[in-house]
Protein backbone atom coordinates (compact mmCIF):
# COMPACT_ATOMS: atom_id res chain seq x y z
CA UNK A 1 0.00 0.00 0.00
CA UNK A 2 2.75 2.53 0.10
CA UNK A 3 3.21 2.35 -3.49
CA UNK A 4 1.03 4.02 -5.59
CA UNK A 5 -2.63 3.53 -5.05
CA UNK A 6 -4.98 2.34 -7.84
CA UNK A 7 -7.35 4.92 -8.64
CA UNK A 8 -4.21 7.87 -8.25
CA UNK A 9 -4.05 9.79 -11.41
CA UNK A 10 -0.68 10.83 -12.93
CA UNK A 11 -0.41 13.82 -15.18
CA UNK A 12 0.88 13.30 -18.23
CA UNK A 13 1.13 14.33 -22.14
CA UNK A 14 0.41 10.81 -23.67
CA UNK A 15 -1.81 10.06 -26.39
CA UNK A 16 -4.42 8.31 -23.73
CA UNK A 17 -3.45 10.87 -21.55
CA UNK A 18 -5.29 13.54 -23.93
CA UNK A 19 -7.48 11.13 -25.33
CA UNK A 20 -11.61 12.27 -23.95
CA UNK A 21 -12.31 10.71 -21.03
CA UNK A 22 -16.15 9.62 -22.74
CA UNK A 23 -14.06 7.54 -25.11
CA UNK A 24 -11.46 6.14 -22.89
CA UNK A 25 -14.42 5.07 -20.80
CA UNK A 26 -16.19 3.07 -23.83
CA UNK A 27 -13.13 1.81 -25.12
CA UNK A 28 -12.56 0.26 -21.32
CA UNK A 29 -16.15 -1.27 -21.34
CA UNK A 30 -15.17 -2.68 -24.75
CA UNK A 31 -12.25 -3.65 -23.64
CA UNK A 32 -13.24 -6.05 -20.79
CA UNK A 33 -15.69 -7.38 -23.49
CA UNK A 34 -12.74 -8.83 -25.42
CA UNK A 35 -10.93 -9.98 -22.61
CA UNK A 36 -14.34 -12.08 -21.81
CA UNK A 37 -14.35 -13.05 -25.45
CA UNK A 38 -10.61 -14.47 -26.02
CA UNK A 39 -10.87 -18.12 -25.70
CA UNK A 40 -7.72 -19.03 -28.19
CA UNK A 41 -4.31 -18.63 -27.89
CA UNK A 42 -4.24 -16.37 -30.84
CA UNK A 43 -6.88 -14.08 -28.79
CA UNK A 44 -5.22 -14.21 -25.98
CA UNK A 45 -2.04 -12.91 -27.33
CA UNK A 46 -3.94 -10.24 -28.97
CA UNK A 47 -5.39 -9.00 -25.70
CA UNK A 48 -1.84 -9.11 -24.30
CA UNK A 49 -0.27 -7.38 -27.12
CA UNK A 50 -2.73 -4.70 -27.32
CA UNK A 51 -2.75 -4.57 -23.04
CA UNK A 52 1.21 -4.29 -23.69
CA UNK A 53 0.87 -1.30 -26.39
CA UNK A 54 -1.33 0.59 -24.12
CA UNK A 55 1.21 1.02 -21.48
CA UNK A 56 3.70 1.49 -23.25
CA UNK A 57 1.42 4.11 -25.42
CA UNK A 58 0.61 5.86 -21.96
CA UNK A 59 4.01 6.69 -21.11
CA UNK A 60 3.17 5.32 -17.39
CA UNK A 61 6.17 4.06 -15.35
CA UNK A 62 6.27 0.25 -15.89
CA UNK A 63 6.43 -0.29 -12.25
CA UNK A 64 3.12 1.94 -11.89
CA UNK A 65 1.35 0.36 -14.16
CA UNK A 66 1.77 -3.32 -12.98
CA UNK A 67 2.07 -2.36 -9.51
CA UNK A 68 -1.91 -3.78 -8.29
CA UNK A 69 -0.66 -7.16 -10.23
CA UNK A 70 2.31 -7.14 -8.43
CA UNK A 71 0.76 -6.95 -5.49
CA UNK A 72 -1.77 -9.70 -5.94
CA UNK A 73 1.01 -12.48 -7.21
CA UNK A 74 0.16 -14.94 -4.60
CA UNK A 75 -3.35 -14.57 -4.61
CA UNK A 76 -3.30 -15.43 -8.80
CA UNK A 77 -0.80 -18.65 -7.74
CA UNK A 78 -3.40 -19.71 -5.38
CA UNK A 79 -6.26 -19.15 -7.98
CA UNK A 80 -4.45 -21.25 -10.37
CA UNK A 81 -3.22 -23.87 -7.59
CA UNK A 82 -7.01 -23.89 -6.70
CA UNK A 83 -8.07 -24.65 -10.41
CA UNK A 84 -5.80 -27.04 -11.42
CA UNK A 85 -6.20 -29.28 -8.66
CA UNK A 86 -9.95 -29.02 -7.72
CA UNK A 87 -11.68 -28.27 -11.06
CA UNK A 88 -12.17 -31.73 -12.80
CA UNK A 89 -11.50 -35.22 -11.36
CA UNK A 90 -11.61 -36.71 -15.24
CA UNK A 91 -8.75 -37.19 -16.69
CA UNK A 92 -6.27 -36.05 -14.00
CA UNK A 93 -3.01 -36.68 -14.28
CA UNK A 94 -2.31 -36.90 -10.69
CA UNK A 95 -4.69 -37.67 -7.90
CA UNK A 96 -4.93 -38.28 -4.45
CA UNK A 97 -7.83 -38.01 -1.98
CA UNK A 98 -10.02 -35.60 -2.89
CA UNK A 99 -7.42 -33.42 -5.01
CA UNK A 100 -6.76 -33.91 -8.82
CA UNK A 101 -4.13 -32.49 -10.74
CA UNK A 102 -6.07 -32.40 -14.03
CA UNK A 103 -5.07 -30.57 -17.78
CA UNK A 104 -8.63 -29.17 -17.92
CA UNK A 105 -8.30 -27.25 -14.36
CA UNK A 106 -4.66 -26.19 -15.24
CA UNK A 107 -6.42 -24.47 -18.34
CA UNK A 108 -9.09 -22.94 -15.79
CA UNK A 109 -6.76 -21.70 -13.82
CA UNK A 110 -4.96 -19.81 -16.60
CA UNK A 111 -8.12 -18.54 -18.11
CA UNK A 112 -9.09 -17.12 -15.18
CA UNK A 113 -5.93 -15.88 -14.03
CA UNK A 114 -4.94 -14.62 -17.37
CA UNK A 115 -8.39 -12.56 -17.33
CA UNK A 116 -8.29 -11.19 -14.06
CA UNK A 117 -4.70 -10.11 -15.06
CA UNK A 118 -5.61 -8.07 -17.58
CA UNK A 119 -8.63 -6.29 -16.76
CA UNK A 120 -6.72 -5.12 -13.63
CA UNK A 121 -4.02 -4.43 -15.95
CA UNK A 122 -6.66 -1.84 -18.38
CA UNK A 123 -8.66 -0.90 -15.08
CA UNK A 124 -4.85 0.59 -13.93
CA UNK A 125 -3.96 1.84 -17.01
CA UNK A 126 -7.36 3.72 -17.07
CA UNK A 127 -7.53 5.43 -13.52
CA UNK A 128 -3.63 6.54 -13.93
CA UNK A 129 -4.31 8.68 -17.42
CA UNK A 130 -7.69 9.88 -16.33
CA UNK A 131 -8.24 12.66 -14.50
CA UNK A 132 -11.07 12.15 -11.26
CA UNK A 133 -13.46 15.12 -12.74
CA UNK A 134 -13.20 14.10 -16.09
CA UNK A 135 -14.16 10.47 -14.95
CA UNK A 136 -17.25 11.90 -13.40
CA UNK A 137 -18.41 13.91 -16.80
CA UNK A 138 -17.53 10.64 -18.77
CA UNK A 139 -19.47 8.53 -16.32
CA UNK A 140 -22.18 11.18 -16.09
CA UNK A 141 -22.42 11.59 -20.30
CA UNK A 142 -22.83 7.51 -20.28
CA UNK A 143 -25.62 7.94 -17.87
CA UNK A 144 -27.98 10.11 -19.71
CA UNK A 145 -29.70 7.62 -21.25
CA UNK A 146 -30.94 6.43 -17.57
CA UNK A 147 -32.99 9.82 -17.05
CA UNK A 148 -35.60 9.07 -19.80
CA UNK A 149 -36.94 6.43 -17.30
CA UNK A 150 -36.59 8.71 -14.59
CA UNK A 151 -33.26 7.39 -12.62
CA UNK A 152 -31.08 10.40 -11.02
CA UNK A 153 -28.40 10.25 -13.58
CA UNK A 154 -26.34 13.09 -12.44
CA UNK A 155 -26.56 11.93 -8.60
CA UNK A 156 -25.53 8.45 -9.40
CA UNK A 157 -22.51 9.69 -11.83
CA UNK A 158 -21.47 12.24 -8.36
CA UNK A 159 -21.54 8.81 -6.16
CA UNK A 160 -19.83 6.40 -8.48
CA UNK A 161 -17.28 9.70 -9.03
CA UNK A 162 -16.98 10.45 -5.18
CA UNK A 163 -16.63 6.79 -4.65
CA UNK A 164 -13.21 6.65 -7.28
CA UNK A 165 -11.94 9.92 -5.74
CA UNK A 166 -12.26 7.96 -2.10
CA UNK A 167 -10.62 5.22 -3.09
CA UNK A 168 -6.95 6.47 -2.74
CA UNK A 169 -7.74 7.86 0.70
CA UNK A 170 -9.22 5.11 1.96
CA UNK A 171 -6.06 2.35 1.16
CA UNK A 172 -4.07 4.78 3.15
CA UNK A 173 -6.24 4.62 6.36
CA UNK A 174 -6.35 1.01 5.74
CA UNK A 175 -2.60 1.34 6.01
CA UNK A 176 -2.38 3.19 8.88
CA UNK A 177 -4.68 1.40 11.27
CA UNK A 178 -2.95 -1.91 10.23
CA UNK A 179 0.49 -0.03 11.29
CA UNK A 180 -0.92 0.63 14.12
CA UNK A 181 -2.47 -2.57 15.09
CA UNK A 182 1.14 -4.22 14.47
CA UNK A 183 2.32 -2.05 17.15
CA UNK A 184 -0.09 -3.36 18.90
CA UNK A 185 1.09 -7.12 18.41
CA UNK A 186 -1.53 -8.19 15.84
CA UNK A 187 -0.26 -11.05 13.55
CA UNK A 188 -0.81 -10.26 9.96
CA UNK A 189 2.55 -11.94 8.75
CA UNK A 190 1.11 -14.80 10.57
CA UNK A 191 1.70 -18.18 8.61
CA UNK A 192 -2.14 -19.23 10.63
CA UNK A 193 -4.53 -18.36 8.31
CA UNK A 194 -7.40 -18.46 11.34
CA UNK A 195 -4.47 -15.62 13.02
CA UNK A 196 -4.40 -13.44 10.06
CA UNK A 197 -8.24 -13.30 9.75
CA UNK A 198 -8.91 -12.93 13.39
CA UNK A 199 -6.55 -9.86 13.03
CA UNK A 200 -8.30 -8.36 9.93
CA UNK A 201 -11.28 -8.15 12.00
CA UNK A 202 -10.16 -5.49 14.62
CA UNK A 203 -9.40 -3.00 11.52
CA UNK A 204 -13.09 -3.24 10.07
CA UNK A 205 -14.62 -0.40 12.89
CA UNK A 206 -11.83 1.54 13.04
CA UNK A 207 -11.48 2.02 9.27
CA UNK A 208 -15.57 2.66 9.11
CA UNK A 209 -15.11 5.24 11.68
CA UNK A 210 -12.80 7.14 10.21
CA UNK A 211 -13.78 6.49 6.69
CA UNK A 212 -17.38 7.83 7.33
CA UNK A 213 -15.77 10.96 9.24
CA UNK A 214 -14.04 12.05 6.36
CA UNK A 215 -17.64 11.51 4.58
CA UNK A 216 -18.94 13.71 7.03
CA UNK A 217 -16.79 16.67 6.53
CA UNK A 218 -16.95 16.33 2.38
CA UNK A 219 -20.62 16.29 3.19
CA UNK A 220 -20.71 19.50 5.38
CA UNK A 221 -17.95 21.17 3.04
CA UNK A 222 -20.23 20.87 0.16
CA UNK A 223 -23.07 21.91 1.53
CA UNK A 224 -21.19 25.10 3.10
CA UNK A 225 -20.82 25.80 -0.39
CA UNK A 226 -24.39 25.69 -1.76
CA UNK A 227 -24.17 22.35 -3.11
CA UNK A 228 -27.74 20.96 -3.21
CA UNK A 229 -27.92 18.07 -4.86
CA UNK A 230 -26.96 17.64 -9.33
CA UNK A 231 -30.55 18.87 -9.92
CA UNK A 232 -29.51 22.23 -9.03
CA UNK A 233 -25.58 22.58 -10.42
CA UNK A 234 -24.57 24.24 -13.55
CA UNK A 235 -21.99 22.29 -15.62
CA UNK A 236 -19.22 22.81 -18.21
CA UNK A 237 -20.67 22.15 -21.87
CA UNK A 238 -19.25 18.46 -22.94
CA UNK A 239 -17.96 19.54 -26.74
CA UNK A 240 -18.32 16.99 -29.23
CA UNK A 241 -16.01 14.10 -29.58
CA UNK A 242 -13.16 14.53 -31.36
CA UNK A 243 -12.06 12.35 -35.14
CA UNK A 244 -9.66 10.62 -32.55
CA UNK A 245 -11.50 8.97 -29.79
CA UNK A 246 -13.83 7.80 -32.41
CA UNK A 247 -11.09 5.72 -34.22
CA UNK A 248 -9.81 5.11 -30.35
CA UNK A 249 -13.65 3.19 -29.62
CA UNK A 250 -13.34 2.36 -33.44
CA UNK A 251 -10.09 -0.53 -32.95
CA UNK A 252 -11.61 -1.77 -29.84
CA UNK A 253 -14.47 -2.78 -31.59
CA UNK A 254 -12.34 -4.37 -34.30
CA UNK A 255 -10.58 -5.91 -31.67
CA UNK A 256 -13.55 -7.42 -30.64
CA UNK A 257 -14.74 -8.27 -33.62
CA UNK A 258 -11.66 -10.47 -33.67
CA UNK A 259 -12.01 -11.79 -30.61
CA UNK A 260 -15.52 -13.26 -31.97
CA UNK A 261 -14.31 -14.26 -35.33
CA UNK A 262 -11.20 -16.13 -33.22
CA UNK B 1 -35.28 11.53 14.61
CA UNK B 2 -32.89 14.04 13.12
CA UNK B 3 -32.71 13.39 8.91
CA UNK B 4 -29.50 13.30 7.07
CA UNK B 5 -29.57 15.69 3.95
CA UNK B 6 -29.53 14.15 0.54
CA UNK B 7 -25.77 15.51 -0.06
CA UNK B 8 -25.00 13.58 2.82
CA UNK B 9 -26.45 10.48 1.74
CA UNK B 10 -25.00 10.77 -1.10
CA UNK B 11 -21.40 11.41 0.06
CA UNK B 12 -21.89 8.13 2.50
CA UNK B 13 -22.98 6.18 -0.26
CA UNK B 14 -19.91 6.56 -2.44
CA UNK B 15 -17.62 5.82 1.04
CA UNK B 16 -19.59 2.79 1.40
CA UNK B 17 -19.30 1.86 -2.49
CA UNK B 18 -15.09 2.76 -2.41
CA UNK B 19 -15.22 0.57 1.02
CA UNK B 20 -16.74 -2.47 -1.29
CA UNK B 21 -13.39 -2.37 -2.64
CA UNK B 22 -11.06 -1.42 0.31
CA UNK B 23 -12.46 -3.90 2.73
CA UNK B 24 -12.35 -7.25 0.64
CA UNK B 25 -8.46 -5.73 -0.59
CA UNK B 26 -7.35 -6.32 3.03
CA UNK B 27 -8.63 -9.97 2.60
CA UNK B 28 -6.97 -10.91 -0.40
CA UNK B 29 -4.12 -12.50 1.03
CA UNK B 30 -6.34 -15.37 3.07
CA UNK B 31 -7.45 -18.67 1.20
CA UNK B 32 -11.16 -18.24 -0.18
CA UNK B 33 -11.95 -15.29 2.22
CA UNK B 34 -14.54 -13.43 0.07
CA UNK B 35 -16.65 -16.51 0.12
CA UNK B 36 -15.94 -17.46 4.03
CA UNK B 37 -16.19 -14.31 5.58
CA UNK B 38 -18.17 -12.08 2.78
CA UNK B 39 -16.17 -8.90 3.38
CA UNK B 40 -18.18 -6.86 0.82
CA UNK B 41 -21.66 -6.93 2.57
CA UNK B 42 -20.36 -5.56 5.32
CA UNK B 43 -20.53 -1.90 3.41
CA UNK B 44 -23.80 -2.59 1.73
CA UNK B 45 -25.43 -3.77 4.89
CA UNK B 46 -24.42 -0.28 6.19
CA UNK B 47 -25.25 2.10 3.61
CA UNK B 48 -28.85 0.60 3.47
CA UNK B 49 -28.83 0.69 7.11
CA UNK B 50 -27.99 4.39 7.91
CA UNK B 51 -29.35 6.05 4.46
CA UNK B 52 -32.08 4.23 3.02
CA UNK B 53 -33.36 1.55 0.35
CA UNK B 54 -32.30 3.71 -2.63
CA UNK B 55 -29.14 4.01 -1.68
CA UNK B 56 -28.52 0.39 -0.42
CA UNK B 57 -29.25 -0.24 -3.48
CA UNK B 58 -26.88 1.78 -5.53
CA UNK B 59 -24.24 0.64 -3.38
CA UNK B 60 -25.34 -3.21 -3.93
CA UNK B 61 -24.97 -2.33 -7.57
CA UNK B 62 -22.15 0.04 -7.81
CA UNK B 63 -19.88 -1.79 -4.89
CA UNK B 64 -19.06 -5.14 -6.44
CA UNK B 65 -18.78 -3.41 -10.34
CA UNK B 66 -16.45 -0.94 -9.80
CA UNK B 67 -14.38 -3.51 -6.89
CA UNK B 68 -14.47 -6.20 -9.94
CA UNK B 69 -13.67 -3.42 -12.70
CA UNK B 70 -10.18 -1.87 -11.03
CA UNK B 71 -9.27 -5.17 -8.67
CA UNK B 72 -11.06 -8.27 -10.97
CA UNK B 73 -12.38 -9.47 -7.89
CA UNK B 74 -15.15 -10.61 -8.37
CA UNK B 75 -14.09 -12.18 -11.46
CA UNK B 76 -16.84 -11.10 -14.37
CA UNK B 77 -18.48 -14.39 -14.35
CA UNK B 78 -20.19 -14.69 -10.87
CA UNK B 79 -20.24 -10.38 -10.56
CA UNK B 80 -23.87 -10.67 -12.28
CA UNK B 81 -25.37 -12.95 -9.56
CA UNK B 82 -23.12 -10.98 -6.96
CA UNK B 83 -24.78 -7.94 -7.12
CA UNK B 84 -28.13 -9.24 -7.48
CA UNK B 85 -27.04 -10.39 -4.23
CA UNK B 86 -25.77 -7.34 -2.15
CA UNK B 87 -28.27 -5.26 -4.07
CA UNK B 88 -30.75 -7.31 -2.24
CA UNK B 89 -29.17 -6.62 1.13
CA UNK B 90 -29.10 -2.57 0.81
CA UNK B 91 -32.49 -2.86 -0.39
CA UNK B 92 -34.03 -5.33 2.33
CA UNK B 93 -31.76 -3.93 5.13
CA UNK B 94 -32.87 -0.07 4.38
CA UNK B 95 -36.70 -0.98 3.95
CA UNK B 96 -36.79 -2.87 7.01
CA UNK B 97 -35.10 0.18 9.04
CA UNK B 98 -37.81 1.89 7.68
CA UNK B 99 -41.01 -0.36 8.94
CA UNK B 100 -39.43 -1.85 11.98
CA UNK B 101 -39.54 0.59 14.88
CA UNK B 102 -39.18 -1.21 18.33
CA UNK B 103 -37.56 1.80 19.77
CA UNK B 104 -34.77 0.25 20.91
CA UNK B 105 -31.82 0.60 18.20
CA UNK B 106 -30.46 -2.47 18.59
CA UNK B 107 -33.23 -4.05 18.09
CA UNK B 108 -34.14 -2.38 14.94
CA UNK B 109 -30.70 -3.14 13.60
CA UNK B 110 -30.67 -6.61 14.19
CA UNK B 111 -34.22 -7.12 13.21
CA UNK B 112 -33.49 -5.62 9.40
CA UNK B 113 -29.98 -7.09 9.14
CA UNK B 114 -31.30 -10.64 10.23
CA UNK B 115 -34.35 -9.76 7.94
CA UNK B 116 -32.10 -8.44 4.87
CA UNK B 117 -29.19 -10.98 5.57
CA UNK B 118 -32.27 -13.52 5.06
CA UNK B 119 -33.61 -11.85 1.37
CA UNK B 120 -30.60 -11.56 -0.33
CA UNK B 121 -29.19 -15.45 0.67
CA UNK B 122 -32.90 -16.71 -0.61
CA UNK B 123 -32.95 -14.05 -4.20
CA UNK B 124 -29.46 -14.66 -4.56
CA UNK B 125 -30.14 -18.68 -4.68
CA UNK B 126 -33.66 -17.88 -6.69
CA UNK B 127 -31.22 -16.00 -9.31
CA UNK B 128 -28.67 -18.15 -9.87
CA UNK B 129 -31.01 -21.58 -10.05
CA UNK B 130 -33.40 -19.31 -12.25
CA UNK B 131 -31.00 -17.45 -14.61
CA UNK B 132 -27.57 -17.48 -14.07
CA UNK B 133 -26.53 -21.32 -13.45
CA UNK B 134 -30.18 -22.91 -14.42
CA UNK B 135 -30.08 -26.36 -14.41
CA UNK B 136 -26.53 -26.50 -12.58
CA UNK B 137 -27.75 -24.99 -9.34
CA UNK B 138 -29.20 -27.53 -6.65
CA UNK B 139 -30.59 -26.70 -3.18
CA UNK B 140 -27.20 -28.28 -1.66
CA UNK B 141 -25.13 -26.19 -3.57
CA UNK B 142 -27.14 -23.29 -2.20
CA UNK B 143 -26.83 -24.25 1.25
CA UNK B 144 -23.44 -24.83 1.26
CA UNK B 145 -22.32 -21.98 -0.26
CA UNK B 146 -24.86 -19.66 1.19
CA UNK B 147 -25.02 -20.69 4.50
CA UNK B 148 -22.10 -23.45 5.44
CA UNK B 149 -19.18 -21.90 3.68
CA UNK B 150 -19.97 -18.09 4.97
CA UNK B 151 -21.35 -19.10 8.34
CA UNK B 152 -18.04 -17.12 9.89
CA UNK B 153 -18.75 -14.45 7.44
CA UNK B 154 -22.56 -14.20 8.81
CA UNK B 155 -21.19 -13.87 12.30
CA UNK B 156 -18.84 -11.08 11.25
CA UNK B 157 -21.89 -9.35 10.23
CA UNK B 158 -23.94 -9.69 13.03
CA UNK B 159 -21.57 -8.96 15.28
CA UNK B 160 -19.83 -5.93 13.47
CA UNK B 161 -22.96 -4.17 11.22
CA UNK B 162 -24.72 -3.27 14.65
CA UNK B 163 -21.58 -1.93 16.38
CA UNK B 164 -20.35 -0.18 13.59
CA UNK B 165 -23.84 2.19 12.99
CA UNK B 166 -23.99 2.22 16.79
CA UNK B 167 -20.10 3.39 17.06
CA UNK B 168 -21.06 5.45 14.39
CA UNK B 169 -24.11 7.46 15.99
CA UNK B 170 -22.59 8.07 19.67
CA UNK B 171 -19.45 9.67 17.69
CA UNK B 172 -22.22 12.25 16.12
CA UNK B 173 -21.32 10.88 12.69
CA UNK B 174 -24.86 10.00 11.81
CA UNK B 175 -28.12 11.11 13.71
CA UNK B 176 -29.66 9.04 16.71
CA UNK B 177 -31.94 6.89 15.63
CA UNK B 178 -34.37 7.42 18.97
CA UNK B 179 -32.52 10.82 20.31
CA UNK B 180 -33.23 11.46 24.26
CA UNK B 181 -35.41 14.38 24.93
CA UNK B 182 -33.49 16.59 27.46
CA UNK B 183 -35.66 18.43 29.67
Amino acid sequence: MNERMTGQFIPGNSVLHRLDARAKLICFIVLIAVVILAHSVIGYALVLAFTAALIIISKLPLSTAIGSVKRMFWFFVLIFIMNALFFSSENAIWSWWIISLSKDGMVQGFNVVFRVIVILLMANVFTLVTPPLETTHAIQSLLKPLKLVGLPADEIAMIISVAIQFIPTLLQEADTVKKAQIARGARFESRKLHERAAAMLPLIVPIFLSAFKKADELAMAMEARGYRGEKYRTHRKNGAMALGSYFAIFICCVLCAAEIVL
Amino acid sequence: MQKMSNVKKSIITAVCIALCYVIPLMFHGIQNAGNIFCPMHIPVFICGLICGWQYGLLCGIAGPALSSALSGMPPVAILPSMMVELAAYGTAAGLMMKLVRTKSTYADLYISLIVAIVCGRVLAGLAKALIFARGSYSMSAWIAGSVVTSWPGTVIQLVFIPTIVFALMKSHLIPERYPKIED
